[in-house]
């Protein structure tokens, strides 16, 4: 049956425009069952869409190259590949359109994984190898999905686990402890996570980090698996985003292989969960990721959990995980202050071979605050602009090549657009900002915005004094310092200014 | 194609995610963009980014773009979709699922499901799943990220983390001059002065000018006439 699909393809070829083809019949993926062609789409979109199109012309092809004989087709929607083995069905699958090459040899994987090692070599003891279970999948099984995967420049980690098999743990080598800059707003979730890739599986189990987004949780994750690997490249680690994780239980759910699905989430050694808190609201697969927890707790194996918020406030999530998650050690990463950015951006210019001027690094750090991902988007295009035009990088180009995005945020960040802000935050009026009253509750909210101006915009402080109702510029200097030293002692103050720096900066 | 909704599970699809045929790099007249196009076509070799963030302002040639984009990734051998959401947003954002294993996915128009809470939620998991397939994702709107009005922190992130370009609407001079370009590939002959008419007093948007030649080269071929201002006033009615 899938010969027969296979020149019916031929001729679609010739009839359609080769972006059509490429669109919509490529990644169509033939199976048969009781003298039925079945064909997957990857979405119901897309199903439709060949419904509608191509259908017809489809079974007309088939029905000529069977000698008149009418072929059933059943377009479907098909699933992407779990990572768990389901139970297989008797079907025979068409490679799927990527190009297959040949996957990276153990030992190139083996000499990347070391490249990942600590500076210090007395850092870590290595973890004991499991012996491996059943949630392998078979070389021969996993050929063409393994080819498939290694396609194009792969820097995918696949790991050769005992007796032939490949245990694929999606970890991004670029991330690792070397790779990661460490400052005062991360230096705790820095020292937790070392501390974790040194005795996985010890007390810090589960490794909680939370904080907003583009702070570096996932590269700190990614690093301590990397480690684990580095260390023993039998380990079983796997890196997945918490949407991944619900769609593997789905899936089982439906081809009845939730044994399966156990199986190889429980035979891991670290467990890695990304953005745990699109959990939230999904019963069936919190129940599913409670007993996972506990059975990788109880066998030692490591788990490292991210969020973007404390656990404890994660809505929609039952209490007993919240609780769980609160068994081992639970950090934060903050966003990261002027000397910290400016350090981020020196070490990525450094890993692309790029000299970074001081002066130019600091005018990048001290207009991009909200995040690293955001940074690293900046010094990424001007790097390729440098490129090129063949300049060198200096501070009038670099603001050149960032005109609009700096543009943009200036107009955003304006002393109006922070009073708009703060009134709104603290639900006053913003006329308040700048009225003669001084009780507490306008008071507060006045010298937190004033203290704002003076850190996100580029106005003098008279200028600032003179928004808020012509007030003296030695006021706002009064109101810069007490707000300074409010962050210190008062961790409502140091909350709600966190609270409004990230919005007016994101 | 225009946009064709009806009722029930499977509606008569007519939407225009097909890419057409003429939109590629040769005829797309670079202006101020020549560092962009390169970056589309950097997107391929291990200098590029695997994320690209486009934006540009109605008429400035997005769709041309993202469609050339779309032909030189298939013209490398790597299959491609272009989805302008403008025209998807009112199906459901499962139209993303399983996008990922095209080795190029465009997405055009994002602006339109900015502060959609599911549309949101959908382009965050395939950002996701095109970064663990190691595929490549170019993205265009009418703002700069921090402009959209994205209310997923977490999708707001990303979109800033690419490389971000904008893209340079043409100059009076400049689309005159690609209007030349456009119709000598059309075997139209169409001088300069023409052309500048043409620009001076039609629309601003290159397609409203494209529509204008095919109207004018038609009936040039059945008046017999050649393609001057005195015919373009005539048929025009200007």
């Amino acid at each position: 049956m899938t010969a027969l699909w296979e020149e019916c393809l031929r001729s679609l070829e010739h009839e359609l425009p080769t972006q059509q083809y490429n669109t919509w019949i490529r990644p169509l993926i033939a199976s048969s069952r009781n003298q039925q062609l079945i064909l997957s789409a990857p979405n119901r979109f897309v199903r439709d869409w060949v419904k509608d199109k191509y259908l017809q012309r489809i079974q007309e092809i088939l029905s000529d190259l069977n000698g008149g004989r009418i072929t059933h087709v059943d377009l479907v929607v098909g699933e992407s590949q779990p990572m768990f083995r389901p139970p297989e069905p008797s079907r025979v699958v068409t490679p799927p359109p990527t190009a297959p090459v040949s996957a990276p040899s153990f030992a190139a994987t083996r000499a990347r994984a070391e490249d990942n090692l600590p500076e210090d070599d007395d850092f870590g003891a290595p973890v004991p190898s499991q012996p491996a279970s059943s949630i392998i999948i078979p070389a021969s099984a996993a050929a063409p999905a393994v080819a498939a995967a290694a396609a194009k420049n792969s820097n995918r980690r696949e790991v050769q686990v005992e007796g032939g098999v490949k245990h694929r743990s999606f970890l991004n080598p670029a991330f690792t402890f070397k790779t990661f800059v460490e400052g005062k707003s991360n230096q705790l979730a820095h020292a937790a996570a070392r501390q974790v890739a040194e005795n996985a599986g010890g007390s810090y189990n589960p490794l909680f980090i939370y904080g907003g987004v583009g702070l570096g949780k996932t590269h700190l994750m990614h690093a301590v698996g990397n480690y684990l690997q580095s260390k023993n490249p039998n380990a079983k680690v796997l890196y997945v985003h918490s949407e991944r994780f619900v769609q593997d239980m789905v899936k089982a759910l439906q081809l009845n292989a939730i044994n399966e699905f156990k199986r190889f989430y429980r035979g891991l050694d670290a467990l890695l969960i990304d953005d745990i808190q699109f959990f939230a609201g999904k019963e069936r697969s919190q129940e599913e990721f409670f007993h996972t927890f506990n059975a990788l707790l109880e066998g030692g194996q490591q788990m490292i959990l991210t969020c973007d918020r404390y656990p404890k406030e994660i809505h929609g999530l039952e209490e007993r995980l919240k609780s769980r998650f609160g068994w081992g050690l639970t950090v934060g990463v903050e966003p990261p202050e002027l000397e910290t950015r400016v350090a981020i951006l020196m070490k990525k210019a450094e890993q692309s071979n790029i000299h970074l001027p001081d002066d130019a690094a600091f005018f990048v750090a001290q207009r991009i605050r909200s995040n690293v991902r955001e940074l690293e988007g900046a010094l990424k295009r001007v790097i390729a602009s440098a490129q090129f035009t063949g300049s060198e990088i200096t501070l009038p180009f670099i603001k050149e090549s960032l005109k609009d995005l700096l543009a943009l945020q200036e107009r955003q960040v304006s002393i109006d657009n922070i009073q708009r802000i703060v009134a709104d935050y603290y639900k006053i009026k913003i006329s308040d900002l700048s009225s003669k009253r001084r009780t507490r509750s306008v008071a507060r909210p006045r010298q937190v915005a004033m203290a704002l101006s003076k850190e996100l915009t580029n106005h003098s402080l008279p200028e600032i004094g003179e928004a808020f109702g012509g007030r003296d510029h030695t006021t706002v200097l009064h109101a810069c310092r007490k707000v300074k030293e409010l962050q210190q002692t008062s961790a409502d103050v140091a909350e709600d200014y966190k609270n409004l720096l990230r919005s007016l900066t994101t | 194609m225009v946009l064709n909704k009806s009722a029930g599970h499977h509606p008569q699809l007519t939407l225009s995610v097909l890419v057409r045929d003429d939109a590629r790099f040769a005829n797309f007249y670079a202006g101020a963009n020549e560092e962009l196009i390169q970056a589309v076509q950097k997107q391929w070799t291990l200098a590029g980014d695997p994320f690209l963030y486009i934006w540009g302002h109605p008429g400035s040639g997005r769709s041309h773009l993202l469609q050339a984009a779309c032909h030189y990734a298939d013209g490398l051998g790597h299959h491609s979709v272009y989805l302008p959401l403008r025209e998807l947003v009112s199906y459901e954002p499962s139209v993303l699922e399983g996008l990922e294993k095209l080795p190029l996915v465009v997405l055009d128009d994002l602006d339109v499901i900015a502060g959609n809470e599911d549309w949101e939620i959908a382009l965050f998991h395939l950002f996701n799943r095109i970064r663990d397939a190691e595929g490549h994702l170019l993205m265009a709107a009418n703002v700069t990220p921090r402009g959209l009005a994205v209310a997923l922190p977490d999708l707001a992130s990303r979109l800033s983390g690419g490389v971000m370009y904008q893209l340079h609407s043409l100059q009076p001079e400049e689309r005159a001059l690609a209007l030349v370009l456009r119709a000598r590939r059309r075997g139209i002959l169409l001088g300069e002065d023409v052309a500048r008419f043409l620009v001076g007093r039609g629309p601003e948007c290159m397609s409203g000018l494209a529509d204008i030649l095919d109207q004018l080269d038609q009936e040039s071929l059945s008046q017999q006439r050649k393609l001057t201002i005195p015919f373009v006033k005539e048929v025009l009615g200007w």
